[in-house]
């Protein structure tokens, strides 16, 4: 089978301190996964999540911190707008709502963030590329 | 870059720029001009055809500051084809430089229509459609839905529902005995692809829906929205070797019938005016039967707008790029002049239209004070079918 295409975009604080955490102690990831830090998960909008899958995405996580932890304030709760519109558009296209995911994590819950990876992973194995890879990507595999 | 390449010559030449005398008509007339920003179509006109190296950043910033509304081509006296020759140097400048323009909304809307150009995509598009509108898989006449089951997601904050125009347009058709063809398949006309610069892309969506079409047997495709009309029927055309469909904008159509007395309208009382869709008005040549249709409900009064019919102001926006603040100033002085009518109501023909205006209104700096009712004109049509 072809790899998957895993995009993690994590917000800075308590799900990247989790990462860092699982780095350190070696914890291993699903193959195929990349990250992408941003300040806050309020950062991204419906575009930049859109163009994950343009670009080729097969799976798509928004690791966040809790709505009550953010340090901006309104962070995650725009976090839940976005997915939700996107997730509807999503289905709309096609690709499948199950491919974009958002999970909130305290700053001591590397196992969780791990295991919430590995479990993204296989659920995307599963449902197989997305029926929206770029041409020249299609061509390639 | 080298500005006096001969494709750049040929698109110049080809769009009348040598005829421009200079008088100006097109600047005093263009919104984006008049609104304050440094975008003057006459001195675009010059610096292409001068090619001087310095003019380069002047007209690659300039070719996606049109709004592409036609107003100054519209003026012009020496026939210079201006939005055409603005098309020409987009695609040129984005096939020889990746240039796209600012993409308002992060370029959300132009990266679900490059979706749409995977062939393998199975969409869940026409989950919209209750048992009171009749529809067909297969048959001589689809009705063309366009983007309005995403817009509406992607623009829940604004609470606009372009869907609804989707569903008064098949009411309108129901009620004259038509049954059309709804694509499960159907893809975005690409027209923002189109006039983003996007021309690959664009040209897949016009063969992937062209075979849709053929797919499901369509000769005609009734269109609602004015950009698909001119896509489909100007430009699907240019692409799709051996192209037959026909192609019928669904005002005219109802205006049609509404003219062979098949269609009545339940009266409605006050005062209405009516926002002048660009590739609606001036593009394709469509300013009475929108007037007409309104005339045609009974107590209703069409009181014009101070800039109207061939003269109208765009909406702000041309494909979803390019939004600032300048577009945001005369938005404000639209939405003034459809005030100063004295009007309950503004119909337009257009959902790009209706986003952009209802957008204008949510400016918290006007406290709401520009706030008036926006609605289709299908939909204003469907709800007073007799």
């Amino acid at each position: 089978m072809a790899a998957i295409n895993l995009l993690g975009i994590a917000c800075n604080w308590s799900p990247f301190a989790c990462y860092n955490a699982a780095g350190q102690a070696a914890m291993e990831l699903p193959p195929g996964f990349r990250l992408m830090r941003v300040m806050c998960i309020g950062r991204i909008n419906q575009a930049l999540i859109l163009r994950a899958f343009e670009y080729g995405a097969d799976g798509v996580i928004l690791l966040e911190c809790f709505d009550e932890d953010c340090r901006y304030g309104p962070g995650p709760e725009v976090g839940h707008t976005n997915v939700a519109r996107v997730r509807r558009l999503l289905h709309f296209l096609g690709i499948g709502q199950e491919r974009l995911l958002e999970k909130a994590f305290a700053a001591n819950e590397k196992e969780a963030l791990v295991r919430a990876l590995w479990e993204f992973a296989e659920q995307i194995e599963e449902l197989g590329p997305n029926p929206a890879k770029p041409r020249q990507e299609r061509e390639a595999s | 870059m080298k500005l006096d390449t001969p494709r750049i010559r040929r698109i110049i030449a080809e769009h009348n720029l040598h005829m421009c005398l200079e008088c100006g008509k097109c600047s005093s007339c263009c919104p984006r001009f008049i609104s304050g920003k440094q975008y003057s179509p006459r001195m675009l006109a010059q610096k292409l055809i001068a090619a001087q190296p310095e003019d380069r950043a002047y007209i690659e910033t300039s070719v996606w500051d049109c709004l592409t509304c036609g107003q100054c081509q519209e003026r012009c006296p020496s026939g210079v084809q201006f939005v055409q020759m603005i098309l020409d140097m987009r695609s040129e400048l984005a096939a020889t430089q990746g240039l796209m323009g600012y993409r308002t909304h992060d370029g959300a809307l132009h990266s679900w229509m490059r979706i749409m150009t995977s062939p393998e995509i199975r969409q869940n598009r026409t989950q919209w459609i209750g048992p009171e509108l009749k529809v067909k898989r297969h048959g001589l006449q689809a009705f063309f839905v366009g983007c309005a089951p995403y817009f509406d997601v992607f623009f829940a904050g604004l609470g606009v529902q372009t869907l609804s125009i989707a569903k008064d347009g098949i009411r309108l058709l129901n009620r004259l005995g038509i049954e059309p063809v709804i694509l499960s398949e159907e893809r975005c006309c690409g027209h923002d692809l189109l006039w983003s610069g996007d021309r690959e892309n664009f040209e897949t969506l016009c063969r992937l829906n062209y075979q849709e079409f053929k797919a499901a047997g369509v000769e005609e495709v009734i269109v609602s929205c004015p950009e698909c009309y001119s896509v489909l029927s100007q430009f699907l055309p240019r692409v799709v070797e051996g192209c037959d469909l026909k192609v019928t904008l669904l005002i005219d159509l109802v205006n049609r019938a509404a003219a062979a007395g098949a269609l009545e309208f339940a009266p409605r009382q006050g005062v209405v005016t009516y926002q002048d869709p660009c590739r609606l008005g001036r593009q394709a040549g469509c300013l009475a039967p929108p007037r007409e249709l309104l005339e045609r409900i009974p107590g209703l009064e069409l009181k014009e707008m101070a800039d109207h019919g061939l003269g109208a102001l765009c909406c702000g926006n041309n494909a979803f790029i390019n939004c600032d603040s300048y577009s945001k100033r005369h938005q404000v002085q639209r939405l003034k002049q459809a005030h100063a009518t004295g009007a309950g109501l503004m119909v337009t023909a257009c959902p790009k239209c209706m986003i952009h205006l209802t957008c204008a209104m949510k400016d918290p700096r006007q406290e709401g004070s520009l706030a008036i009712e926006v609605r289709d004109l299908a939909s204003l049509l469907a709800d007073h079918i007799r």
